[in-house]
């Protein structure tokens, strides 16, 4: 039985849409960034590149990215991390995320994805405190966990409220109760409990606060959550409003704002050529040469941009 | 119409309230604070050179101030010859609650309490002389009666007298007698323990400053100074860190403790040593306030017990420093030290993570990490704090060493173990050093190569 970190035996990394759309919004937030004066190419790229290395690619190609550093903590595979590398310049750590974060250079501005593919661990709480108190000034940070309900199918919102105390210790807000466990809320607790981390990570460094940028919400099959943001003061937070990303649907720059859920509908190459010509459209318009809700033309008209294509390479 | 509410204090607050939160020991130790502030002062020590000086040689240190405390049922007393006290400070500030903002404060006494409290709970009578090159005071004080009027401003003033200068450095210094002990103390003293405590205690406060600096006595009996067990091999190199924040420069190191002549760690010798301006403030600690159970360390396990970290504190404004005025525990709310302790956990993590992969399953060591373990040995603090910041590395044994040792196991009782140690005369040893060495011991005699 394969277990929830070996997760890219069971998925191809490359073809999950809704991860690919947010891996999209994000490099489009960063480079709306870069054109306020954010120097995203001098960051430090530090992520799970896994044996696929897509956010690797993305972030080299489209970024400009050149410091990289990919972290593996399952030694097992590590042939097969390091066959897959796919640019010289990629460093490869074999050891859990908690060993490299304190690692990370401190004269230089990293861009930090924690993209854990299972749930909630009282570890993500320590590596996401860790990180907050530790990455420089104008660092990103981003959080992705799944957000399904733990335990079997059998399994209810005490069990899930135990589950998540046990995790948090004393991040755990003792205000909260079964109601606040409910499967639909859990996303809603898992952020909570990830921006309680960075608070108290940050709580030694008054001067550092941490500005939010990202809450996504999708699923490729599991529910996943990610948060994301930039340690930084009033000069970070002047470039973050400077930059009209406010003015981009999925930007979550209000902590207690939902998640934005990255909603991919499913559609025909022919159809998606079609809807194409189309967008932008204006509000209430929907194709009439076929049948599509109105639901899913507004979710195609936030995501077409960002909307991976998939065909059957024959090599 | 308004009226004044009276915020005068009272004699017997100093007396009977304030003395109370503090143990015998530690009024000493707030004593020799004075004598070695004195010493710092006259001999113009660089706090932040404690580290990097190395001990005099032989002949030198026999020359070296001392700071002496001695005890008799009817008195206690600390004599120094550290440099003594100038008369210009004698009006206005020994005695005086709290310093005004003009004073210069020294190196450990910030806080203008610690001397008074001392005096106020060890007895009812004192007698203090003090004497530089130039010249020196003498208070003697019946604090009982003293006490009795305490209706103006005016009663508060403690008659001085000056005295001659002693002339030349080496002889100046002070001398606090006190006598009509309170029943609470003569009583604390009666226990031998006590005074190995104290012994203890000055051992480990004055680490830097001992064998350098001063030299101490408790009852005649040198103190010497408590050693962290700091140690690296060519395997294992210390974490070092180093940063200043808000006027505090601030020295981090962790690395793993060298094992005892038993092949074994000091469960009480591991943790987080902390020092302000040199003196040591929390030894060997393992509570969550040096970070243990907060993220990213882990709550304190006996898998640890190799862990060794220690944190200097230096300034110039002692009151920047994150110390009580007990100066023996850690100010939880300083800014500074809030920061530093996330400083140590991050420095400390990568020793958690070779003891964590080092005990999977206690009590077994993996073979390869517990060589290493073994090969480490003490080293010259002042030679890793001179060091580049960088983290503490134990290097990873290569994959094929692993494969090439098979696990042993099997069943002992603790009668037949316990028959091991006595024989061997070890009686801590742990049943799988035991089991390497009955192994060794029947290679070595039956099987030489």
């Amino acid at each position: 039985m394969k277990s929830l970190a070996q997760s890219y035996l069971g998925v191809n990394y490359e073809l999950r849409p809704a991860k690919q759309v947010e891996r999209r919004m994000i490099i489009d937030a960063l480079h709306t960034l870069s054109l306020q004066g954010l120097q995203i190419r001098d960051y430090q790229y530090t992520g799970f590149g896994s044996v696929y290395f897509v956010d690797f690619v993305l972030f080299h190609r489209l970024l400009g990215i050149q410091r990289m550093l990919s972290v593996e903590a399952d030694t097992t595979i590590e042939k097969r991390v390091r066959f897959n590398k796919p640019f010289k310049h990629i460093d490869i750590e074999m050891v859990p995320a908690g060993d490299v974060i304190p690692a990370l250079s401190r004269d230089l501005r990293h861009l930090l994805w924690l993209d854990y593919d299972d749930r909630l661990l009282d570890t993500h709480l320590s590596d996401v405190r860790m990180a907050a108190f530790h990455l420089s000034r104008g660092s990103i940070i981003l959080v992705t966990v799944d957000v399904e309900p733990p335990g079997d199918s059998c399994s209810d919102p005490q069990e899930w409220y135990a589950y998540y105390q046990r995790q948090a210790g004393n991040l755990f807000d003792e205000a909260w109760n079964l109601q606040d466990f409910a499967a639909g809320k859990l996303p809603g607790v898992t952020g909570a409990l990830l921006a309680r981390a960075i608070d108290s990570g940050l709580a030694a460094r008054p001067e550092i606060k941490f500005w939010p940028l990202f809450k996504f919400l999708y699923a490729d099959g599991h529910q996943m959550l990610t948060l994301g943001g930039m340690l930084g003061g009033d000069e970070e937070r002047r470039l973050i409003d400077g930059s009209k990303l406010n003015d981009a649907c999925y930007m979550r720059l209000d902590p207690d704002a939902p998640p934005y859920e990255i909603r991919v509908p499913k559609v025909t190459r022919k159809e998606r050529l079609y809807l194409d010509q189309h967008m932008p459209c204006c509000n209430g318009w929907h194709p009439p040469e076929f049948e599509f809700s109105a639901d899913s033309v507004e979710a195609y008209r936030e995501i077409y941009r960002f909307f991976p294509a998939y065909a059957e390479l024959l090599l | 119409m308004t009226q004044h509410a009276s915020a005068f204090p009272h004699k017997r607050f100093f007396l009977e309230m304030f003395t109370r939160d503090i143990s015998v020991e530690d009024c000493i130790l707030d004593l020799i604070d004075n004598s070695v502030d004195a010493l710092i002062r006259t001999r113009n020590i660089q706090v932040s050179s404690l580290l990097r000086n190395g001990r005099p040689t032989k002949g030198k240190a026999t020359r070296i101030p001392t700071v002496e405390f001695t005890h008799s049922p009817n008195q206690v007393a600390v004599i120094d010859n550290c440099g003594g006290i100038p008369n210009d400070l004698v009006l206005n500030d020994v005695f005086s609650f709290g310093h005004t903002p003009e004073y210069e404060l020294g190196a450990l006494g910030a806080y203008g309490v610690g001397l008074k409290r001392a005096l106020f709970k060890l007895g009812r009578h004192f007698v203090l002389e003090s004497r530089t090159p130039t010249g020196g005071f003498r208070v003697s004080l019946d604090v009982e009666k003293w006490s009795l009027k305490d209706s103006s401003p005016e009663d508060w003033y403690i008659p001085v007298s000056f005295i001659e200068g002693v002339g030349h450095e080496v002889d100046a210094g002070t001398s606090i007698r006190i006598t009509h002990l309170r029943p609470e103390v003569i009583q604390r003293f009666r226990d031998p323990m006590t005074l190995k405590r104290l012994h203890d205690l000055v051992g480990q406060a004055y680490a830097l400053f001992l064998g350098k600096h001063v030299r101490a006595f408790v009852d005649a009996k040198a103190v010497e100074p408590l050693t962290v067990p700091l140690g690296e091999s060519s395997e294992v190199n210390a974490g070092v860190d180093e940063f200043a924040k808000g006027g505090v420069k601030v020295t981090l190191l962790t690395s793993l403790a060298p094992r005892d002549d038993q092949g074994e760690w000091l469960q009480d010798k591991a943790g987080w040593y902390v020092f302000c301006n040199g003196r040591l403030v929390v030894a060997a600690d393992k509570s969550d306030l040096t970070g243990w159970g907060i993220p990213p360390l882990p709550a304190w396990h006996s898998k640890y017990r190799g862990f060794v970290g220690m944190a200097l504190f230096q300034s110039d404004d002692p009151l920047a420093l994150p110390w009580t005025t007990t100066k023996r525990d850690l100010n939880r709310e300083s800014p500074i030290y809030q920061y530093a302790r996330e400083r140590m956990a991050i420095l400390a993590r990568p020793v958690m993570t070779f003891l964590n992969r080092m005990y999977p399953s206690e009590p077994q060591e993996v073979p390869a990490d517990r060589r290493i373990a073994d090969r480490v040995k003490p080293i010259s603090i002042s030679q890793v704090a001179a060091r580049k910041s960088g983290p503490f590395v134990a290097k990873q044994t290569p994959t094929g060493e692993q494969l090439a040792t098979v696990r042993v196991q099997y069943d002992a009782t603790k009668e037949e173990l316990d028959r091991i140690r006595r024989r061997l005369g070890k009686t801590r040893m742990s049943a799988t050093r035991i089991g390497r060495h009955t192994l060794d011991y029947f290679l070595k005699r039956e099987c030489p190569r």
